[in-house]
């Protein structure tokens, strides 16, 4: 039953520890998120040992509340998508038919550019903020979620297995929980990871484009956004959420990788930023 | 799925000389060249179809906003006569299938309709758009030149350090947003050594001055993209590398640097070519957000701007082009993967 061997539940800490550190952050901040207690970036000091952003505001304290909603939303994406690809692949996979229809909704979603399909939903859904952003990313990587799952399931449904579950009048739920899902647990961690690290890409991306979460809200990507101005004032108002990003990202992607010990390969490699090799 | 038509070949025997599309095969008949060419017909006839379907989707996206062109560049005091004019002058008030054709219909002559402030989006994009279609294909070019380099070097080592190495930076590096990227490189480059410009200043006709102000959007663009496309040649490489011809190659003690190069990567090319593709999209998404950090003119800025005024058909406009561009790359792999399999059918 160990399907993650120790190494790659150690690989997993870190991402893990930032998850926690990232959501208990708002807890910790010593300062107001939006209270001036220094000068418009200020280098570090006694008070702020991260220096001031362009508003005089503590940048530790906003570093600490600014990864909790693009965590939590990337999570809820990460899962949402995992789950839905896990109903309609496992679905897809029992019927050519629909298969067919899987691979061209991916081979669609692959030529709409993720920035440009968070613009048109974020401007049709106008004050919808993070849900509209998270309603987009979910839209935008479902279709070849699903493909991965149903490229991973289908070898399985012919099988002698589920051909017997299927012959003896099981639900199709119940074949797609019982007998589909046990087998692709390797395919599936690779699929949250990748999903959940996607999700903080394009999440993260619509904040500096200032789609998703608006000033006066702190949040990493649009403070690096924000503070570019004064990178030279006080760089540590751009470099530490860049960091924090930068390791969030990293950590989640190594970890997935440690813990779906053979990596889910596509058929075909369909859009950027999924499966790996 | 995509690979021609097998069964065209062997019927008919014709000795016309095709001079068809490049794939290698073996006795080049009129029939062959005919199955050839039906299959690359095909090809565009599916990635076309593709395009089609993603217009209908952006179209339709569109049409779900509460406003229209009409009510978006309204002034004040507008009357509802005013505004019920203006819709008929834009062509509003016509059934949606209509408009829907009628701007389909007009895409492939370059007219891409009128932005919410009036101005034709062809016109608003004849500038910026080819600033970033050479920032992206750039940055696409530089990630096929490394991402081969690097993936070849370590199937060379296969588990060795360099190996390792090479797949855990691969594995960083494309986990990370571009515009991450930009901060790490803008910084030393640019503001404290003073190397390369930090902002892109453009000349009278709106392309950058220099091209220094190239370097850093390009590879900012191109370090995430190299770590995805590494992967996927290591990846191939190492599928090549379980092949009869490749372990008896290995046998017969050939070099690792010859195994590679001239046994398995020939195999691997159709994958390589695939998954490189797919880059397409996340540099062209990608560049509208590095623009918008170095100042470069191009439709990311733009676009900024729209999204602040609700301009949805400029974005829709965007979203074709872009939709084209990237079909062409990827029709381009689907090319190369048919040649490449046309060539041991």
């Amino acid at each position: 039953m160990n399907v993650f061997g120790v190494r790659g539940l150690r690989r997993a800490v870190p991402a893990l520890l930032l998850v926690i550190a990232a959501v208990a952050g708002p807890f910790l901040a010593p300062h107001a998120i939006d209270a001036p207690v220094t000068m418009a970036y200020a280098p570090p000091e006694a008070g702020a040992p991260l220096g001031g952003d362009q508003l005089g505001r503590d940048v530790l304290s906003r570093l600490l509340s600014g990864g909790t909603a693009l965590i939590v939303s990337a999570l809820a994406v990460a899962v949402i998508i995992t789950v839905g690809a896990i109903w309609l692949g496992c679905l897809a996979a029992l019927s050519p038919a629909a298969r067919r229809l899987v691979e061209r909704g991916a081979d669609i979603a692959i030529l709409l550019p993720p920035v440009l399909g968070v613009m048109l939903i974020g401007m049709t859904w106008p004050g919808g903020g993070r849900l509209a952003v998270a309603a987009a990313t979910v839209a935008l990587g479902l279709p070849y979620a699903i493909r991965v799952v149903a490229g991973a399931a289908a070898p399985l449904t012919a099988t002698g297995y589920i051909e017997t579950a299927l012959a003896s009048g099981e639900r199709l739920s119940y074949v797609a929980a019982r007998e589909l899902v046990p087998n692709l647990r390797s395919t599936l961690i690779a699929l949250f990871g990748l999903r959940f690290v996607e999700a903080v890409y394009i999440i993260s991306m619509a904040g500096f484009l200032q789609i998703g979460p608006q000033p006066p809200a702190a949040d990493w990507a649009l403070m690096i956004r924000e503070n570019s101005g004064g990178i030279l004032l006080n760089p540590w108002a751009v470099l530490a959420p860049s960091l924090a990003i930068a390791v969030l990202a990293i950590s989640v992607n190594l970890a997935s990788e440690a813990l779906s010990r053979r990596p889910a390969v596509p058929a075909r490699p369909g859009s950027a930023r999924k499966a790996a090799p | 799925m995509r690979r021609g038509e097998p069964e065209g070949g062997e019927l008919e025997g014709g000795e016309l000389e095709g001079g068809g599309p490049p794939a290698r095969v073996p006795t080049a008949s009129a029939a062959s060249a005919v199955a050839v060419l039906r299959g690359v017909v095909r090809l565009v006839l599916v990635r076309v179809s593709l395009l089609v379907a993603l217009l209908a989707l952006v179209f339709a996206a569109v049409e779900l906003l509460p406003g229209d062109a009409a009510t978006a560049t309204a002034e004040r005091g507008e009357s509802a006569a005013d505004l019920a004019a203006r819709r008929h002058l834009l062509g509003l008030d016509q059934p949606l299938w209509t408009r829907f054709a009628a701007w389909m219909t007009a895409l492939p002559t370059g007219d891409l309709g009128v932005s919410a402030h009036g101005r034709p989006v062809a016109e608003a994009l004849a500038d910026p758009f080819p600033n970033t279609l050479v920032l992206a294909l750039s940055a696409l070019a530089l990630t096929v030149l490394a991402s081969l380099a690097l993936g070849c070097w370590a199937a060379t080592r296969p588990g060795g350090p360099a190996d390792r190495v090479v797949g855990h930076l691969a594995t960083s590096a494309f986990a990370l947003p571009e515009y991450i990227v930009a901060v790490a490189l803008v910084l030393p480059l640019a503001l404290w050594t003073g190397l390369l410009p930090a902002v892109t200043v453009t000349d009278g006709s709106g392309s950058p001055r220099s091209w220094t102000m190239l370097i850093m959007p390009v590879l900012a663009l191109a370090i995430p993209q190299t770590g995805w496309n590494t992967r996927i040649v290591r990846g191939a490489l190492a599928d090549q590398a379980a092949l009869p011809h490749v372990e008896a190659a290995v046998l017969d003690g050939l070099p690792a640097r010859v195994v590679v190069l001239r046994h398995a990567l020939p195999g691997a090319v159709p994958a390589i070519a695939a998954g490189i593709a797919t880059s397409a999209g996340m540099l062209f998404g990608g560049a509208v957000v590095v623009e918008t950090l170095f100042n470069h003119p191009g439709i990311g800025t733009l676009l900024a701007g729209a999204v602040s005024d609700r301009d949805t058909p400029l974005v829709a406009g965007v979203a074709a082009c872009a939709g084209a561009v990237i079909t062409l790359v990827l029709l381009a792999s689907d090319l190369i993967r048919d040649a490449v399999v046309g060539g041991r059918r």
